[in-house]
């Protein structure tokens, strides 16, 4: 909620209040008292009873802004710091303001600066740029509060970029898991027989797991690559594609590819978590079923999905909420591109924060992802009845 | 499941392995190809003409690949260490005291290790450059809390109630103290539920890339994933190294892997399932 640019030094941090920055202060007043002393001398009588009373007001609002305890005893600090030419250092440079206060100095220094520019206009200052200048240096040491509510929010609602990531996300999501958890399936019921070498399949299957996404990433980056890539010109030999450059620089092509790679590191995992779940199913409910006259697609549909429902349906979470928040794999291997076509929510509030150093907007988003999981979570622990996430931990 | 598997039972499970192993059969194949073999028409032959271990030379002597994988080392056991320790304390407790608010407190464990890290990565971040902890091992090793510790508890918690409660009586009634009862005779049975927390904890936090990229930009600080994701250059992809580089890192988890796949298995799926 507040306007936070690592990039701009008045918003880099969070200012609730107004502050002022001490160190221009101290280096422009005492400066601008002494220009205008030096415009007053030899001047005429009538000119001159406007500069004094200038002079008394710069007082004022001096005397104002030392009421503030605050900026009295740094003021001091500071400048005996200015005087060694020795740098300010951070926890000294600002000091708070009580808002009402900074107003009033703010706005007398903006009438300040009109009368200036109105002297100017008179033709009867020596250096009227100099004291215009100053006064408006003093103006700009003040620095606003960056409480900006709820502008981002309002900001990226009408903004095209955030819901383009957001459907980008949604379309991997929906894609990816559902084609995975039917792989997943597939796979599970395929290997839950007692054969020779299971435990090589299963090592063999927790190897994609295994490999940090980074770097199944750029492995499948080095295979979908457009010049030098097997699976490129596979695709291509087989027509799947019309060239082998599509992988990678086409906006379909792109998303097809970050969903494929997707599945290729999960689908093992999802067959896993259901295998386990298809080994809870008792044995005789298969033989009574064939005793029936039930066919193996019967058996399918009517014992092993309703039993395997809860295993199916937790996967189906945990593995929703992931796809939900992807970034490495999109980051590594399209960076978001061809034109933003894969980039998902997290990715750009990530370039919100780390490219453009827009650390307040890039927050807003961010909390946007939070809203669509919890969402996304309200709507599963719907679907599963509370009971069956608690029941598990009991 | 009775009847023997035949011949399309093979078929397919091999095509599926096949399908899996794939990627890292090829990446293989063209690390030890030479450069000049790793484009244009060579680029598709299966065997390299002159198989070369030159990339593998040139992934450790033009990038600081070795540092990388020292940080990833012990970012990834420091985290697990100090969170399975903590979290075998907050297991035990969660597995055996009745308290007020436990479900709320799963769930909130949950939640906290489902949360999306960007969602947390600007206060962190902002937090780590504060306090001058950015480029360090501990301003990773913070950050990774917020998944390790809700695994290693939720994980624990299961292994902690399959111990059966009559051990406990009974050495509560040879007058052991809590403390007594729970170094020497709950955790040396808990030590295999332990390995395996270990085990996923730490390829979790080998794995991550978020934080490690924010966090440590460094060159000399980065880890493996980040660091080899950096390899290429604005305009180059070196794809010799970064081949090597991926067999180099993929070789220790497949060792892993195989030795402990039983462990892994059942650590993973011991949450998906009732018993």
């Amino acid at each position: 909620m507040y306007d936070l640019q690592l990039n701009n030094p008045a918003k880099s941090e969070i200012h609730s209040n107004y502050a002022i920055d001490m160190e221009r202060y101290v280096s422009t007043v005492p400066i601008l008292l002494r220009t205008l002393n030096r415009e007053m001398d030899g001047m005429e009588a009538d000119p001159k009873q406007k500069l004094e009373n200038l002079y008394t007001q710069i007082e004022e609002l001096q005397v104002t802004l030392n009421q503030e305890e605050l900026v009295a005893t740094r003021y001091e600090e500071v400048d005996q710091l200015l005087y060694d030419f020795k740098p300010v250092p951070a926890h000294l440079k600002y000091a708070e303001v009580d808002n009402d206060r900074a107003l009033k100095v703010v706005r007398s220094l903006e009438v300040m600066e009109q009368q200036l520019q109105q002297l100017k206009g008179e033709n009867i200052l020596t250096r009227p740029d100099d004291m215009i200048g100053l006064v408006r240096a003093w103006r700009i040491s003040f620095v606003e509060p960056n409480f900006i509510g709820l502008d981002h929010y309002k900001k990226f609602l009408m903004d095209k970029r955030m819901w383009q990531a957001l459907w980008n996300t949604s379309i991997f999501t929906i894609f990816s898991v559902s084609i995975e958890l039917v792989c997943g399936l597939a796979v599970a019921l395929l290997i839950n027989k007692q054969f020779r070498g299971r435990g090589l399949i299963r090592a063999a299957i927790l190897i994609p797991w295994a490999t940090p996404t980074a770097i199944s990433a750029l492995m499948w980056q080095f295979l979908y690559d457009g010049q030098n890539g097997i699976i490129a010109k596979l695709f291509a030999d087989f027509n799947l594609i019309t060239n082998t450059g599509v992988l990678l620089s086409t906006k379909s092509g792109a998303m097809f590819s970050i969903v494929f790679a997707d599945v290729w590191k999960t689908t093992p995992f999802i067959a896993l978590l259901l295998l386990a779940g298809l080994q809870t199913i008792p044995h005789t409910m298969y033989e009574a079923a064939k005793v029936d006259g039930a066919g193996k697609a019967q058996q399918l549909w009517l014992i092993t999905i309703p039993l395997l429902k809860p295993a199916i349906l937790v996967a189906l979470l945990f593995r929703t909420l992931d796809a939900f928040r992807v970034f490495d794999l999109i980051y590594v291997l399209t960076g978001g591109g061809p034109a933003n076509s894969t980039e998902s929510i997290s990715i750009y509030a990530y370039k919100m924060m780390f490219a453009q150093l827009d650390f307040g907007a890039g927050s807003a988003l961010s909390v946007i992802v939070f809203i669509c999981i919890a969402l996304i979570c309200m709507v599963y622990v719907k679907l599963l009845g509370s009971d069956a996430l608690t029941r598990r931990m009991h | 499941m009775d009847k023997r598997p035949g011949f399309w039972f093979y078929f397919l499970l091999i095509t599926f392995i096949f399908i899996v192993l794939f990627p890292f059969i090829w990446v293989f194949l063209a690390s030890i190809k030479p450069p000049t073999e790793l484009y244009g028409e060579y680029a598709f032959r299966l065997f390299a003409d002159n198989p070369t271990l030159e990339n593998y030379i040139a992934a450790f002597t033009k990038h600081p690949f070795l540092r990388f994988i020292w940080n990833s080392f012990v970012v990834a056991s420091l985290t697990t260490v100090y969170s399975v320790i903590i979290a075998s304390f907050a297991a035990y407790a969660i597995a055996r005291l009745k308290f007020r608010g436990k479900t709320l407190f799963l769930g909130i464990l949950l939640a906290v290790s489902m949360f999306p890290q960007i969602a947390t990565i600007s206060p962190i971040f902002l937090f780590m450059q504060a306090t001058g902890l950015r480029n360090t091992y501990l301003g990773l090793i913070i950050p990774y809390t917020t998944f390790a510790m809700p695994l290693s508890i939720w994980y624990l918690t299961t292994f902690f109630q399959k111990i059966p409660l009559e051990l406990e009586e009974a050495a509560k009634i040879d007058g052991a103290s809590i403390w007594q009862t729970f170094t020497k005779v709950l955790i040396p049975l808990v030590v295999p539920g332990i390995f395996t927390t270990g085990i996923i904890v730490f390829i979790t936090a080998w794995h991550e890339f978020f934080f490690a990229l924010t966090i440590n930009t460094k060159m000399s600080m980065m880890t493996v994933p980040v660091g080899i994701a950096m390899f290429q250059g604005e305009f180059t992809f070196p794809w010799g190294e970064i081949t090597a580089a991926t067999i180099v890192v993929t070789i220790p988890i497949v060792l892993l892997v195989l030795i402990f796949q039983k462990r892994i298995v059942s650590g993973l799926t011991s949450g998906a399932v009732k018993e």
